[in-house]
């Protein structure tokens, strides 16, 4: 009986230890959303509060006023989607092939797609700066979508091959013999069946531009700034306003926190793939 | 149309598109780092050999920079590993109750490195940064002013780390935990049986078993952490007095405040060099072993 009840004791802190781990874990974003909802003039209060004395909406209502701020989130939501379709329509034939047709070539094709996930985004940059520059895109949304493609590109590739590596190649002869071409084969056959792996992939390409930070900061200037660099500036220009800055990042993060809520399974399982293939 | 021809075929755009933005951009990256070039008019340039090489090579900030990049990782990669770790190691513990806390852990996933930043640089900002108020509350510091997470020069690098702790530890903590429960269960009776205790288990099966999977976050992060530019740009813009440099903000600086394209291309040049090395290093002699 000693023993069960230790055996329970030890449950009970185990449980103990993880809640409370949790929830100072969760603490810190729970405090940027409850100083967003602060009144402007209470933000700075010393020593700060935790929670709001009232709720206002008053930091949300500046962030929407400010200059520029609508049309740096329409821009990133614009250059996120043509991203995330650009990469699809890149990556998936190029997956395809890899993983059913798999050959020299197409691992030497995917080791080139690994080792580019390698290269620091700043030595990307910098050649990538020069070349938008020769060909009149910088500052223009078209620029910033090729640049962030770049990168999405070969993420794309990998989690798609990861996803192709479930299909049998026997489903593909089958198509086949029943008189579908090749290509046919890959766009009538194969890819209805992966609606939840095209997704996937579409949403890691579409958070990977969003969250996008150094290629906006070098190749935007003022008509295609993303949202990212709007905050940063307001960071760095309005270096007090922590009200409206707490605001606009809340507006800025949780989207992205909602549909990791609904998803999380798969996120992790595509991160996973990330993590083990790339 | 003949089996090769479709490969390649759907190979294409995917080729041309990474040799256009990728492997162009590399290339030119490499030919500036031996040119006099500046970022106005990269058309004049004069051939210069190595002279960027060994301006970077003898460039003392350059270096601090460098060496300040290296504790950063190992700082960040560490806690992360620890906190992420245990955290997986605890949700295995109560398995089935941990759904809730494991659905807490996922939320940052995301979450861009900017958010992460500004939201510590708030949280550790002098006057108003509630940590200081909570640690002076609880007795821990004198005064809320008494550290300077932010603006003392010898702690700024690991104070920035710490957003970034936050923000990878929900991975590190999820990958950590998917690996756990691929543990065969009959491994842990085997060693009850056996006499082992808990810490003895932990040692003898869960370590071991792990290896590969803490292999591949050791890479995947550390590869992360080295560049990491924006969730430090936002804290701090590298300062004060550059104390908070990194590698990629080094770089930055030196082609947009400076306009130095010949030796902003000598330096990232550099670093893309040393990233390969150590990825193929990583490759061969970590994550091979444990796949043949």
């Amino acid at each position: 009986m000693d023993d069960r009840a230790s055996l329970d004791f030890g449950k009970v802190v185990i449980n103990a230890v993880a809640g409370l781990l949790v929830l100072s874990y969760a603490l810190p974003y729970v405090y940027l959303v409850s100083t967003s909802l602060k009144p402007a003039a209470d933000v700075q209060q010393i020593p700060p509060s935790f929670f709001p004395n009232r709720v206002s909406f008053e930091n949300f209502g500046t962030v929407i006023a400010t200059a520029g701020l609508p049309e740096a989130f329409l821009n990133s939501t614009i250059v996120a989607i043509l991203t995330t379709l650009l990469s699809l329509l890149i990556a998936v034939p190029a997956a395809y092939v890899s993983v059913l047709y798999r050959r020299r070539i197409t691992i030497l094709f995917l080791l080139f797609a690994l080792v580019t996930r390698m290269v620091p985004a700043v030595s990307l940059g910098v050649p990538l700066f020069q070349i938008m520059k020769m060909l009149g895109l910088l500052d223009t949304t078209v620029g910033l979508v090729l640049a962030h493609t770049s990168t999405a590109v070969p993420l794309a590739l990998l989690l798609m091959a990861a996803f192709f590596e479930g299909v049998p190649k026997e489903l593909e002869e089958a198509a086949r013999i029943d008189g579908c071409t090749r290509f046919g084969a890959f766009i009538r056959i194969v890819l209805p069946l992966m609606p939840s792996g095209l997704a996937i992939t579409a949403l890691f390409s579409f958070i990977a531009s969003w969250n996008e930070f150094l290629f906006a900061l070098l190749l935007t200037s003022q008509k295609a700034k993303t949202a990212p660099i709007l905050i940063a500036e307001f960071n760095s220009v309005y270096g007090l306003a922590w009200g409206p800055m707490t605001a606009a990042a809340v507006l800025y993060s949780l989207p992205v926190i909602l549909v990791t809520l609904v998803l999380q399974k798969q996120i992790i399982g595509g991160l996973t793939f990330g993590a083990v293939k790339g | 149309m003949t089996e090769h021809r479709f490969v390649l075929l759907m190979l294409l755009p995917a080729a041309l598109f990474l040799s256009l933005l990728v492997a162009y951009p590399v290339a030119l990256l490499a030919y500036n780092s031996f040119f006099d070039v500046k970022l106005i008019d990269p058309a004049s340039r004069i051939w210069v050999g190595l002279a960027n090489y060994a301006d970077a090579l003898t460039s003392k900030r350059l270096l601090e920079s460098a060496i300040r990049t290296l504790n950063y990782s190992a700082f960040a990669l560490f806690f992360e590993l620890v906190f992420g770790f245990g955290a997986a190691l605890l949700f295995a513990a109560i398995a089935n109750q941990s759904h809730l806390h494991r659905t807490v852990f996922a939320l940052p996933l995301m979450i861009s490195p900017i958010v992460a930043g500004l939201l510590w640089r708030f949280l550790l900002v002098g006057n108003i940064g509630i940590l200081n108020h909570g640690l002076a509350a609880l007795g821990i510091i004198p005064n809320p002013g008494a550290i300077k997470w932010l603006s003392d020069t010898d702690i700024v690098i690991y104070s920035v780390a710490v957003a970034d702790i936050w923000l990878t530890t929900s991975f590190v903590a999820l990958v950590s935990y998917a690996g756990l429960t691929n543990i065969p269960k009959d491994l842990f009776e085997a060693a009850r049986i056996d006499g082992a205790n808990a810490a003895e288990r932990l040692w003898h099966v869960t370590l071991p078993m792990m290896r590969p999977v803490i292999a591949v976050i050791v890479i995947v992060r550390g590869i992360d952490a080295l560049k990491t530019f924006d969730l430090i740009w936002i804290q701090t813009q590298g300062g004060p007095r550059q104390a908070s440099e990194v590698l990629s903000m080094n770089i930055y600086q030196r082609m947009v405040r400076y306009g130095d394209l010949g030796q902003a291309s000598a330096t990232a040049t550099l670093f893309l060099v040393f990233m390969m090395i150590l990825a193929g290093l990583a490759y061969w002699k970590i994550w091979r072993p444990s796949h043949g």
